[in-house]
């Protein structure tokens, strides 16, 4: 694939818009960290995938998905991060790739499985400075307008909407009876972080379904867990919790059960013989 | 692949966005961000008066540092132009306060709000330091 190819591809596309906010959230905050921290991130997420790659002698060897994950991670992990855990973060990201797979796909969103294991692993700390956590409040606006780009070329608007749908809702009734922080969710920096992950995050195409009715119910599920994890446990784990469970569901639910069909097709031998 | 109409698009973004600005107004008062000074305290002043050459007035304090990510308050207790105690009284970040569980006596050995960045709670250590900066401010004498 070209350049110009590249670019114009939701995978293109989403690698620019990453890249961008990451630059426009290391102005506004000053923190120059943050492009060390990105550049590991990357670079190790790179390294990580050809290896693995290799080792499984797979054929095609471009690193454009390893890319993402590592901006990813970047994007939430906290500038302040020590480079070894972003590295280690991010190898631990791109082997759940490799590793927990079904028919060489990942069962897991695997920027959630590592964020989600450095916490208990490194001791690391989530800050969502690449959603412009920490930026002024117009940078909300950009972070919309892209995901709503980002969204439509990857046809995931009936679960972004279901989540934001769903999250929002239960988020609402818990303001009301002030139940756990609540009105935490709907600030920065915690609004940032829900925007990025239903936008970015939730519709990586490999570990989310297809099927409208199949993202509405991954969206729910999401929304749901994530928002009753938020309730009870308050932190910043809600999110990774809720994706997990909606990966769950659609290998569960859909992926498995296609795939039993499959193998249990009968093999049309008319049509064999008529080759 | 799930396409949607953009007549659907709208009505599910207006939808959502009335959520959205009815959960935030609903909180508007409960996120109000806490005034400090109106928060923090002298608990307990000592009657004498201070020697000249101290730096702070003998008494228990309370101090609260606050950033996007939550707020902490402490309580330090000066004596003999010395703080003897610091103790974190509200923890209300959204990290683990088992994070930041060492730094109050690292403040009691170093005589000083200032403390070592703790790895994977930058913000909770932050939050610390202007709560002890803010209590060590309400007990200096001027």
């Amino acid at each position: 694939m070209k350049t110009g190819q590249w670019l114009k591809s939701p995978k293109g596309q989403l690698t620019s818009i990453l890249a961008v906010n990451l630059i426009l959230a290391v102005g506004a905050s000053r923190d120059w960290k943050g492009i060390l921290i990105a550049g590991v991130a990357v670079a190790f997420a790179v390294l990580t995938d050809i290896l693995i790659g290799s080792i499984k002698k797979r054929k095609r060897m471009v690193p454009d998905g390893a890319v993402i994950t590592g901006l990813i991670l970047a994007s939430v992990m906290g500038t302040h991060t020590s480079w070894t855990i972003a590295a280690a973060m991010t190898m631990i990201a791109i082997a759940s790739k490799h590793l927990i797979a079904h028919k060489k796909k990942p069962v897991f969103n695997p920027a959630v499985v590592g964020l989600l294991l450095a916490i208990p692993l490194f001791h690391a700390e989530q800050s969502w400075w690449g959603a412009f956590g920490d930026s002024p409040a117009w940078t909300i606006a950009l972070l919309v307008a892209e995901g709503y780009w980002i969204t439509n070329r990857v046809r995931k608007f009936p679960q972004a909407f279901s989540f934001f749908g769903t999250y929002f809702l239960i988020m609402l009734v818990m303001g009301m009876f002030h139940v756990g922080d609540a009105s935490d969710a709907w600030r920065a920096p915690f609004i940032n972080g829900a925007l990025f992950f239903g936008f970015f995050m939730m519709t990586d195409p490999p570990t989310s379904p297809a099927k409208a009715m199949d993202q509405v119910i991954y969206g729910v599920i999401i929304g749901t867990a994530g928002a009753v994890v938020y309730s009870i446990f308050g932190g910043l784990i809600y999110f990774f919790i809720g994706q997990l469970a909606g990966n769950l569901y659609y290998f569960l639910k859909v992926r498995w059960p296609n795939h039993k069909k499959q193998t249990r097709q009968p093999v049309n031998f008319q049509k064999r013989s008529s080759l | 692949m799930a396409n949607m109409s953009k007549k659907w698009i709208v009505l599910c973004t207006a939808a959502i966005a009335t959520v959205y600005a009815a959960g935030y107004w609903d909180t508007e008062s409960q996120a109000t961000i806490p005034n400090a000074a109106a928060d923090d305290q002298v608990l307990q002043a000592a009657s004498s008066e201070p020697s000249i050459n101290n730096t702070y007035k003998d008494g228990i304090y309370s101090g609260t540092g606050m950033n996007r990510r939550g707020s902490i308050q402490v309580t330090i207790t000066i004596e003999q132009d010395r703080i003897m105690d610091v103790e974190i009284s509200d923890f209300a970040m959204h990290y683990s306060e088992s994070d930041i569980v060492g730094l109050p006596d690292e403040v009691t050995q170093s005589q000083s709000a200032t403390v070592d960045n703790v790895s994977g709670a930058t913000y909770s250590t932050a939050a610390f330091e202007d709560a002890v900066q803010d209590a060590l401010a309400q007990a200096a004498i001027h």
